[in-house]
């Protein structure tokens, strides 16, 4: 038979299985391999989110409109937010730093006081919500320049305007190592790459910035197995839990394993055993999503210390946390929201591995990229999940004993005071609590009540706190500073931490407490001043507003306009005050773990 | 167009088939009646997405797979449509045979592919077509084959 005389039904049929085959063939010859990317290394099966893209097109869109992505980001006009052209450059503490464009590549020139001068190239930046800080190369590693730009005030800033050291520290002390440290927590996946041996470096990241991989770990079976359209189908009906679908989905794990996640970068931690630096540091990090994080690391303790006597650079190290923390253990900078969390009554209560987790409110695909919360969370409604009783006003105004509408019934201001700093702003503590002003007195923790009622007492608060609520723990102290308005007290007599977060409590500035905030203008921390001017500033956007970062002289000019605003013999109070509580006070080198 | 003009056009398509329309029993006039029918509903479809768009319609516009899957319905039904009536032309100039099987292979097809389109947009899954998708391969293969199936009896000239 020839092929004329073969029935043409089937002659059609055999050329189009014929074409269909050839079809299949090109598909396979062309498909991805996804299994076995990265092969061999620390982040072996880890995708870059353009990889994650093509199935995920929304969680990629919403990942991309957040702070997360723009973590670590290579130099270029896409990236880079300073103003490198016209306020380009800035004094502090006589050093000189002029940013410049030149032919498309960002540099940095330093001239210090003694007229010697260094260049820098920018090449990568890291930051892109409140500051961008910016990094050189130098060899094999990059460092991390002691200019950032603020990009809340639009304006170039010394890092020692963030960080809590005071006025003449050293100009490079926040000068810091990207592959030693900031290289685990702002990417995917990091590799130091250090050979202990010569001290050199070989850093590399899965991906740049926090990507899909910090969240879901290595995807590269899962993407191999997505492939097929039929197994993709197939997961949309049996919905399977994440491991069977080779990826680590946080709202599938069990909470605490959830947690740990997002603890993984925000609970800053020491390897455990201390040993195991080592080979962090030359293979790489060893978690991935969805472990248990506390079989490689130790979340950060107040008591916790550093000693080795071979840091990366063959140096001693002896470092304590415990200036990071308040004295009752609980965190006061950020990315320890890990360890306030799970010392909470909301975490210690409740079932492990069915109780309240970092998503229980927090959205990494919806809401507001600023704390990724959606509006609602952002109400009493986060609590509601638990305290269901406390959605009906007459209840919440039975608890709160504060209007319903009032600032004072919103659970966060209560159980959640802003009392952890973190990158020029006062954040809201994870330390879920109830009032406690009785610790201020034994500790100089700062309480939920006083940073509304910043004109009481803490004595008058914990009478207050008896007289509303008949169970509640605490007494009034007989030290005479207790009786003083607490927004004053803590202002002026308490660390750089609780000044700065007093100053911040304190915007925008009243009548009230305006004198005490011009006076803290003269606070050695430019933090706490940089606070001070904010509120300040709130209460009079007409007016200069005080440089933070200036010299004495300078800002005290500036300050001048500001005097008669107020009556002296208010001023003079404010003086008084600021001498006496001040003469007191501990000056406690905070170093900002970010 | 005067009495002449319509003379000299007559002469000048002379020996061409007769453009009259076939006659119902004719293999053609169910492919007509489905082109024009299918193709004005596709039309009608693509203005509805175009008001989507230029109301701003959320449904449409924040849904990225919606939107592919109704671009990809719009397109393929004004197209094979138009395909579906030139097969028709065709078959009724004698260019191309269509026997009852062939034409409802091809009818098929031109449902089946904007509609497995259609209704994988208009319910879905998050970043996945629902599954009115899976009317695609098929109507797809039909359509080849098909189409195959034409061009292997093509009449011989």
């Amino acid at each position: 038979m020839t092929l004329r005389q073969f029935p043409k039904p089937l002659l059609a049929w055999a050329i189009t299985l014929l074409a269909l085959g050839t079809v299949a063939v090109v598909i396979w010859a062309v498909a991805p391999t996804y299994a076995t990317v990265r092969a061999g290394r620390a982040d072996a099966g880890y995708l870059e989110s353009g990889d994650c893209r093509k199935c995920h097109e929304t969680n990629y869109a919403s990942w991309r409109a957040t702070f997360h992505r723009t973590m670590t980001q290579e130099a270029g006009p896409e990236s880079i937010v300073g103003d490198w052209e016209r306020d380009n450059t800035i004094t502090y503490q006589g050093v000189r730093s002029e940013m410049t464009r030149e032919n498309g590549a960002y540099w940095m020139t330093f001239t210090g006081v003694d007229g010697n001068t260094q260049k820098h190239e920018i090449v990568r930046t890291v930051g892109s919500r409140r500051i961008q800080q910016y990094l050189t190369k130098t060899g094999d590693a990059w460092s991390r320049l002691p200019i950032a730009y603020d990009l809340v005030q639009r304006r170039w800033m010394h890092l020692n305007g963030s960080f809590f050291y005071p006025d003449g520290t050293s100009y490079t002390q926040h000068v810091a190592e990207w592959n030693v440290n900031c290289v685990f927590c702002h990417n995917v996946k990091a590799q130091p790459g250090l050979n202990w041996e010569n001290r050199t470096w070989k850093t590399e990241v899965a991906e740049l910035g926090i990507a899909c991989g910090a969240c879901h770990g290595p995807a590269g079976q899962h993407a191999q197995r997505a492939l097929s359209p039929v197994t993709r189908y197939r997961w949309q009906f049996k919905d399977q839990i994440a491991p069977a679908k080779s990826v680590v989905h946080p709202a599938k794990l069990d909470s605490d394993r959830a947690a740990m996640v997002c603890g993984h970068c925000h609970g800053q931690r020491i390897p455990e055993p201390p040993q195991r630096i080592r080979s962090m540091m030359s293979v790489g990090d060893p978690y991935d999503p969805g472990e248990n994080l506390r079989e490689f690391y130790k979340p950060v303790q107040r008591e916790d210390k550093v000693v080795s006597t071979e840091g990366p650079h063959g140096e001693k190290v002896n470092f304590s946390f415990a200036t990071r923390f308040w004295p009752d253990g609980s965190p006061r900078l950020t990315a320890y929201e890990y360890q306030g969390m799970t010392r909470s009554k909301c975490f210690t209560a409740g079932k492990p591995g069915a109780r309240i987790t970092c998503i229980s409110c927090h959205s990494m695909h919806d809401g507001d990229p600023r704390g990724q919360l959606t509006e609602k969370m952002k109400t009493n409604a986060a609590c509601n999940q638990c305290h269901d009783k406390f959605s009906q006003p007459a209840q919440l105004i039975e608890h709160t004993k504060h209007s319903a509408e009032s600032t004072g019934s919103l659970c966060y201001n209560c159980h959640m005071p802003k009392i952890v700093y973190g990158i020029m702003a006062a954040h809201r503590t994870h330390d879920i609590t109830n009032p406690q002003p009785e610790e201020t007195i034994r500790s100089g923790k700062p309480n939920a009540c006083n940073q509304c009622h910043l004109d009481w007492s803490v004595n008058r608060v914990i009478a207050e706190t008896k007289r509303l609520w008949p169970n509640a723990k605490g007494s009034e102290t007989s030290d005479p500073r207790f009786d003083e308005p607490e927004g004053q007290r803590s202002l002026f007599a308490g660390d750089a931490v609780t000044r700065a977060l007093t100053a911040a409590a304190m915007a925008p500035a009243t009548n009230t407490n305006a004198p005490l905030l011009l006076e803290a203008m003269q606070d050695t921390y430019p933090i706490v001043r940089y606070f001070a001017a904010n509120a300040l500033a709130a209460q009079h956007p007409a007016l200069p507003k005080p440089d933070y970062l200036a010299p004495t002289s300078a800002r005290e000019a500036t300050l001048q306009t500001w005097y008669p605003l107020w009556p002296a013999e208010l001023r003079q109070a404010a003086r008084e005050a600021r001498e006496r509580l001040s003469a007191t006070r501990s000056e406690t080198d905070v170093e900002v773990g970010e | 167009m005067s009495k002449s003009e319509n003379k000299l056009a007559s002469r000048r398509f002379r020996g061409f088939p007769s453009a009259s329309m076939p006659s119902p029993s004719h293999p053609s006039a169910g492919l007509i009646r489905q082109g024009w029918i299918s193709l004005a509903l596709w039309i009608a479809f693509g203005i509805l997405i175009e008001g989507f768009s230029a109301f701003r319609s959320p449904a449409y516009l924040d849904d990225s797979v919606r939107r592919e899957m109704f671009r990809l319905a719009h397109a393929h039904g004004t197209l094979l449509n138009l395909v579906l009536l030139g097969a028709a032309i065709c078959a009724h100039l004698n260019l191309i045979r269509l026997g009852p099987m062939t034409s409802l292979g091809l009818r098929s097809a031109v449902l089946l592919l904007p509609a497995g389109f259609l209704f994988g947009g208009l319910w879905h899954f998050k970043d996945e077509p629902g599954l009115g998708i899976a009317l695609v391969p098929v109507g797809a293969v039909l359509l080849l084959a098909t189409v195959i199936y034409i061009s292997l009896t093509l009449p011989r000239r």
